[in-house]
């Protein structure tokens, strides 16, 4: 990235490049259930995900900015989904999507689901639901732009992420206190 | 498979089937029996592939379709495996089944995937599933559906789920719900009980309560509705019987409300939105003052019209003043003026607990 890790950008330059950069989320759909269909219907027209930026079916993950982990991920394809991820050039974004993502969700005593996708990869948002709809998805994306908004790249790129959003549960944006 | 295929009228009926296998296979059938429109028949484990490639090939039974194989836990007597078949030819369906050998600890039973490929990954799945053995099979490791190393058998009837053991399951068998000291909770579910998250959800479940009268109403507009029907109980005392002149001013002040409306609407649908915007905005602000007039007027030439009417003044004339319509108004404001009268009484009544409850 050269100068980008390495200077902190001036302010006017750093909303300028935050604000192109979050409406540009290329976004790489990792469908593992039910959840996944909320997701599609949130592509689609009536939600339109598109114009908050979103771009939908990355053609792979090298070519995309945000994860969507949507629906139940287990044990047997959990090291795929930590490939992709790191197939994914930063700065990288995932938002999990649905209670199987968040925690395992209804199979949090099954033997073969993972507990979660955040004990493979970091999480940046999380939308709760089982499954969620699609407007709580538009919601985590607001969120998620809303943090790509204030975060310095120098920061992300260094490895230093803010906590992960939980949607419902933490704060609403406009009280957070920046 | 070769000769001619079975005939859909010349099925063989499940006796006619048993009988053709146990002269193939001899003691190789163990058993036969039907439930549920299901034909299975049990097989010695010596039997299990000759069985299997009998069924394919002999043209009377014609199992030309593997549909599944599975297991089952058999508990003390170990695992039973049995396949299911079907033929495209005859139309018939068939549950070949057989206990395996070794009991609980290694249970062994010979592949079929000699006969039929797509036993294979399902035989992969019994073994990952049950710990089952299939000598025959070309490979049975690495394994499908579990991780590499995966310990236990998650389908038997003995495997423990650890998350079980860190935190029991919480849920209860359906439909008798236990409270905590085991008695059987006796609730009835209401239409409107559980809401959704969204303001749609929770507007159509107090639409649903609206139309289910069983419910309380615990909205604002609930409590003044409350504070009126005491206001009923009141209002003999007080004088001027509340069915005579309120209510019909009231009624009148309803309709005034909508044909206001209903002007409003009519402004607005005319196109042109700036100037009818202006004339509406002119004509509430006018409909404000009228009311405004009309409520001192109705107030002044009663001594004491306000008592009289059983509402609070003041709250009715700042809330007109603020463009709410004269029903909410009028109803705050009896509820204001209750409550006054009420703090009034007590201050009068108790001498020793009168400040305790004040609005």
């Amino acid at each position: 990235m050269g100068l980008m890790d390495q200077v902190e950008l001036p302010q006017p330059v750093k909303y300028v490049f935050n604000w192109g950069r979050k409406y540009s989320l290329w976004c790489f759909n990792f469908g593992l259930a039910c959840c996944a269909i909320e997701f599609i219907a949130a592509s689609t027209s009536r939600h339109d995900f598109i114009r908050h930026g979103v771009i939908p079916f990355a053609h792979g993950p090298r070519q995309a900015d945000l994860l969507v982990v949507s629906g139940t991920l287990t044990d047997k394809m959990a090291p795929a989904v930590k490939r992709l991820y790191e197939e994914m050039p930063e700065p990288k974004y995932v938002i999990s999507f649905g209670s199987c993502a968040n925690c395992g969700g209804p199979y949090w005593d099954s033997y073969s689901v993972t507990k979660g996708v955040d004990q493979i990869i970091p999480v940046d948002v999380y939308v709760p639901g089982c499954p969620p709809r699609p407007e709580a998805l538009l919601d985590g994306i607001i969120a998620l732009q809303d943090r790509i908004q204030h975060e310095s790249l120098k920061d992300r790129i260094a490895g230093r992420r803010l906590d992960p959003v939980t949607l419902g549960a933490d704060a609403p944006l406009a009280l957070e206190g920046r | 498979m070769s000769g001619v295929l079975a005939r859909r009228d010349r099925a063989l009926t499940p006796e006619e089937t048993e009988e053709l296998l146990r002269d193939r296979l001899g003691d190789g059938v163990r058993n036969s029996l039907q439930e549920f429109g299901i034909f299975t028949v049990w097989i010695a484990q010596d039997s299990w592939s000759e069985a299997a490639r009998r069924c394919r090939d002999e043209p009377l039974l014609a199992y030309d379709m593997f549909d599944h194989l599975t297991a089952v836990d058999a508990r003390e007597h170990g695992f039973d495996v049995l396949v299911v078949l079907y033929s495209t030819s005859t139309g018939n369906r068939i549950v070949l089944r057989t206990r395996c050998e070794g009991g609980r600890e290694a249970p062994t039973c010979p592949s079929i995937t000699e006969t039929y490929r797509g036993a294979n990954w399902m035989e992969r799945e019994a073994y990952d599933m049950f710990g089952i053995d299939f000598p025959g099979h070309p490979s049975l490791e690495p394994r499908l559906l579990t991780v590499e190393n995966f310990e236990g058998y998650p389908l038997r009837k003995d495997f423990h789920l650890t998350s079980r053991a860190a935190k029991p399951w919480p849920g209860v068998a359906e439909p008798k719900e236990l409270d905590e000291e085991g008695n059987v909770i006796e609730k009835e579910a209401r239409i409107g009980d559980a809401p959704g998250p969204y303001e749609l959800d929770k507007a159509m479940a107090e639409q649903a309560k609206l139309a289910n009268p069983l419910p309380e109403p615990e909205t604002v507009e609930g409590e003044i509705a409350e504070e009126l029907a005491e206001d009923a109980q009141v209002a003999p005392d007080s004088g001027e019987v509340l069915a005579g002149t309120g209510e019909q001013a009231a009624e009148t002040l309803e309709k005034q409300a909508t044909e206001q409306a209903a002007a409003d609407a009519d402004a607005e649908t005319q196109g042109s939105a700036q100037a009818a915007r202006a004339k509406a905005e002119q004509r509430r602000q006018e409909q404000v003052a009228a009311r405004a007039r009309k409520a001192a007027e109705r107030a002044d030439p009663g001594s004491g019209g306000a008592a009289a009417d059983g509402i609070d003044q003041e709250t009715f004339d700042r809330l007109i003043a603020e463009g709410k319509s004269e029903r909410i108004a009028r109803s705050k404001a009896k509820a204001a003026y209750i409550k006054r009268q009420r703090a009034e009484q007590r201050a009068a009544e108790g001498e020793d607990d009168g400040g305790e409850q004040d609005a």
